[in-house]
């Protein structure tokens, strides 16, 4: 009772009023300051909301377990099924990218090949099984699992990742097993990952002492694909000259699409966001103060590296206007049907861009390029992830060949900062630009 | 036809008359420039895949099928044959992970049966219950031949270089002929130990560079325990009466494989098996040779040394490329592994 109460304390009352606190003291703390002179437009004022979302949300967090039922979940796994039965979910992944931009990587990674994790493994798995062993987290301290919930649509690793999480907390882990898509998905690869569904509602519901009320997952889903339709709107505005913000601000604003999705709190925020980043295209104002150049970015982010990065094609007035990573989570709800959550579901999880052909990989890239009107792509080769970087080097001749723009193959980690050597990538990347001169 | 890792239906293959040729690589340095489409950071066998079937290696089978064992074999699987490497007939096969439950074994009948179908479509040959029963029955028949030599191991007189030879000649020859050099090494078991080196348990992808066993077996170390992917790992063990369906007895028999990490297998039934394996075969240390990349041996890794050192046996991490020959540290690193193993056998 106790932890509940703090839980609810956490999320509803001392939470917020903490987070005003912190905000008035930083207003405070500013005010009279001049705004830093630099290659980016004005900032966009949502962050503030956005920082609030998610800080309220790991806040509430550390009071978890106990209070509800927590689920350990991997990024690419259908939460619909969850958000019902009350369960608190905890994204790794969101969290290792809050550990990389906080730089603590390294010696999260440390830890975890102290006890024979190789580094050649996912830095993102290496950063969570790092803070597992350490309890070290920019985020105060992680609730633990009751549920470990993983997908294979985004890839295999997580499958391996999620066993040794399972063995470490002793909890049930629930696989969803999505069969590799080549073109369209064959009926009995849908039907058995629609059976997978049931067999996850029926061991979340034991762990959570609840059942699903039909309703409800009606409007969680409904919920979901408004939330992605909302983000995708957000996306599209880019591709007005200039787009009012950067492909590497998407990086950062989709974390509610991906940790909160399905929830009103979700929604809310990219209402908020599209209404200004409208406001924006109304008014001319850019992501950058000169936008000359537009480009492509396929793969995750360097999170340990965004802000730098995006300074130095700034300031020589290169914009990422799309990336295909945060496109991915406005592609994958617009499947999901309220008035068939299992059925289409099983669908939507199944049709990830990292669950498919490289044929239809190319052709989403092709797509943006046209769509954002990009003269030239950033293919991440992200040494943490095989499945996103396997076929980039054929995706980069084709995708120059065919659309004639200039495109980088650029080798680094999306993690870990010792797999990025900085001075010769940047060098790389000046290169790149004088190419458009 | 060409078959890259691990696990597939090679009963099906069987029934419908079809070589199957596993490409376990192919080992050594990369042959042909394609190996350069596939990042450095990924491991050996699928870059050098690439490259072998881009430049023609292959050019004498018809056909390949690519198991989804892995994200680099799946992407492997679409890059070849989307955007060039590959131009002939390209067959899939996706096995269920996650366990044994209700929806992966009627996935799993479902997509033998998407496979088989394309099969006879391909050949032109019809595959009957009486052949698919046949397959069954040969192949149970090798892997119980396997299993006798790899349970009997201490009790047969040749080396690990001679047997690892012999049991991976399975991968390219027809599996009657297979079969019948298999049944004469079984009749070479003898009633007595027959190996007087230290036994050994090696785990891992696959025996690459074959030059190991050699240099184990020079170092007075034999493998008494396998748990190779390539070896160990596809010998299935009935003691049943098979099903009277061939198709529910296929199953079966795929569900009967030992523990793999592929397959999504829990830790702790996979170390279960490992200790058990460890125990029967009385190792006195375990190697654990893993391939440079290969994601799903690697997060097992500290699995194993916990659940070993737990029980006092010293583990020994092999990392490897599929090099042409065992680079002189590695020897050096497996023979003070030995010494340290015969030093704590004395001390005993």
């Amino acid at each position: 009772m106790l932890r509940r109460i703090q839980y609810e304390l956490s999320g509803h009352l001392v939470g917020p009023a903490l987070l005003r606190a912190k905000e008035w003291r930083r207003r405070r703390s500013r005010r009279g300051r001049a705004p830093k002179a630099g290659p980016f437009g004005p900032p966009l004022e949502s962050t503030r909301k956005l920082k609030e979302l998610m800080s309220l949300h790991y806040l509430q967090g550390r009071f978890a377990d106990g209070a509800v039922p927590v689920a350990w979940v991997t990024s690419g796994f259908p939460v619909e099924l969850l958000r019902p039965l009350g369960f608190f979910t905890l994204y790794p992944e969101n969290h290792a990218a809050m550990c990389g931009v906080a730089r603590t990587v390294p010696e999260l990674s440390d830890a975890a090949e102290k006890v024979g994790y190789s580094r050649d493994l996912c830095s993102y798995a290496r950063t969570d099984l790092g803070c597992v062993a350490t309890g070290k987290t920019p985020a105060g301290r992680l609730p633990k699992p009751d549920l470990l919930a993983c997908c294979t649509n985004i890839c295999q690793t997580v499958l391996y990742w999620y066993k040794a999480l399972a063995q470490r907390f002793g909890v049930p882990l629930v696989v969803i097993d999505t069969p590799f898509v080549y073109g369209e998905a064959k009926p009995h690869h849908v039907a058995y990952v629609r059976e997978q569904l049931e067999e996850l509602v029926s061991v979340a519901e034991r762990v959570s002492g609840r059942r699903v009320d039909p309703q409800e997952l009606v409007e969680v889903t409904a919920r979901a694909k408004e939330g992605s339709r909302l983000w995708g709107e957000c996306l599209a505005t880019a591709r007005s000259r200039p787009a009012p913000w950067t492909g590497f601000d998407g990086f950062f604003h989709m974390a509610p699409i991906v940790a909160l999705r399905g929830s009103e709190a979700c929604n809310a925020y990219y209402r908020l966001l599209l209404g200004e980043l409208k406001d924006r295209v109304a008014r001319g104002i850019g992501g950058i103060r000169e936008e000359r150049h537009r480009l492509l970015w396929d793969n995750l982010p360097m999170w340990f590296a965004v802000r730098e990065l995006s300074t130095l094609l700034a300031e020589e007035g290169f914009n990422f206007v799309c990336t295909s990573y945060t496109n991915a989570w406005a592609e994958a709800g617009v499947r999901v049907d309220p008035a068939d959550p299992y059925g289409s579901i099983a669908r939507a999880y199944t049709h990830i861009i990292l669950n498919q052909d490289l044929t239809n990989r190319l052709g989403i890239l092709r797509r943006l390029a046209r769509d954002y009107a990009c003269d030239g792509a950033v293919l991440h080769s992200d040494r943490s992830c095989k499945p996103y970087s396997i076929g980039q080097v054929d995706l980069k001749e084709r995708l120059g060949e065919e659309l004639g723009i200039r495109v980088l193959l650029l080798e680094a980690d999306h993690n870990d900062p010792r797999a990025w050597a900085a001075e010769p990538g940047a060098n790389r990347i000046a290169a790149f630009m004088e190419s458009f001169a | 036809m060409a078959v890259l890792p691990i696990h597939y239906p090679k009963e099906i293959l069987t029934a419908l008359d079809i070589l199957a040729v596993e490409m376990w690589g192919p080992p050594g340095p990369p042959r042909g420039a394609a190996a350069g489409r596939i990042q450095s950071y990924v491991c050996a066998v699928v870059r050098n895949a690439l490259a072998f079937l881009a430049s023609g290696g292959a050019e004498v089978v018809d056909g390949v099928l690519f198991p989804h064992t892995c994200d680099s074999l799946q992407g492997l699987a679409t890059q070849a044959t989307d955007l060039g490497g590959w131009g002939k007939a390209a067959f899939v096969f996706q096995h269920p992970r996650g366990g044994e439950r209700a929806s992966a074994r009627r996935f799993a009948l479902e997509e033998l049966r998407s496979l088989a179908r394309e099969l006879e479509a391909w050949t032109g040959r019809s595959l009957s219950p009486e052949l698919l029963a046949a397959a069954i029955r040969l192949h149970d028949e090798i892997d119980g031949c396997r299993a006798s030599l790899l349970d009997g191991r201490a009790r047969l007189p040749i080396g690990d270089p001679e047997l690892y030879a012999l049991l991976r000649r399975g991968e390219w020859l027809w599996p009657e002929e297979h079969l019948a050099e298999l049944r004469s090494a079984v009749g070479r078991l003898g009633p007595e130990p027959a190996q007087t080196g230290l036994p050994l348990l090696v785990t891992g992808y696959v025996p690459e560079p074959m030059s190991l066993l050699a240099t184990l077996n020079d170092a007075g170390a034999f493998v008494a325990a396998d748990d190779y992917a390539a070896v160990g790992r596809r010998v299935v063990r009935r003691n049943g009466v098979a099903d009277a369906d061939p198709w529910a007895d296929l199953i079966s028999r795929y569900l009967a494989h030992p523990p793999c990490p592929t397959r999504g297998t829990d830790l702790a039934v996979r170390m279960r098996h490992l200790v058990s394996l460890a125990e029967a075969s009385g190792a006195l240390g375990v190697l654990v040779h893993v391939q440079k990349f290969c994601e799903p041996e690697l997060f097992d890794v500290p699995a194993i040394l916990a659940a070993f050192t737990a029980r006092g046996l010293p583990v020994l991490v092999l990392e490897g490329e599929l090099e042409r020959s065992l680079s002189g540290q590695a020897e050096t690193r497996v023979e003070a592994f030995v010494e340290l193993l015969r030093a704590r056998g004395r001390a005993a």
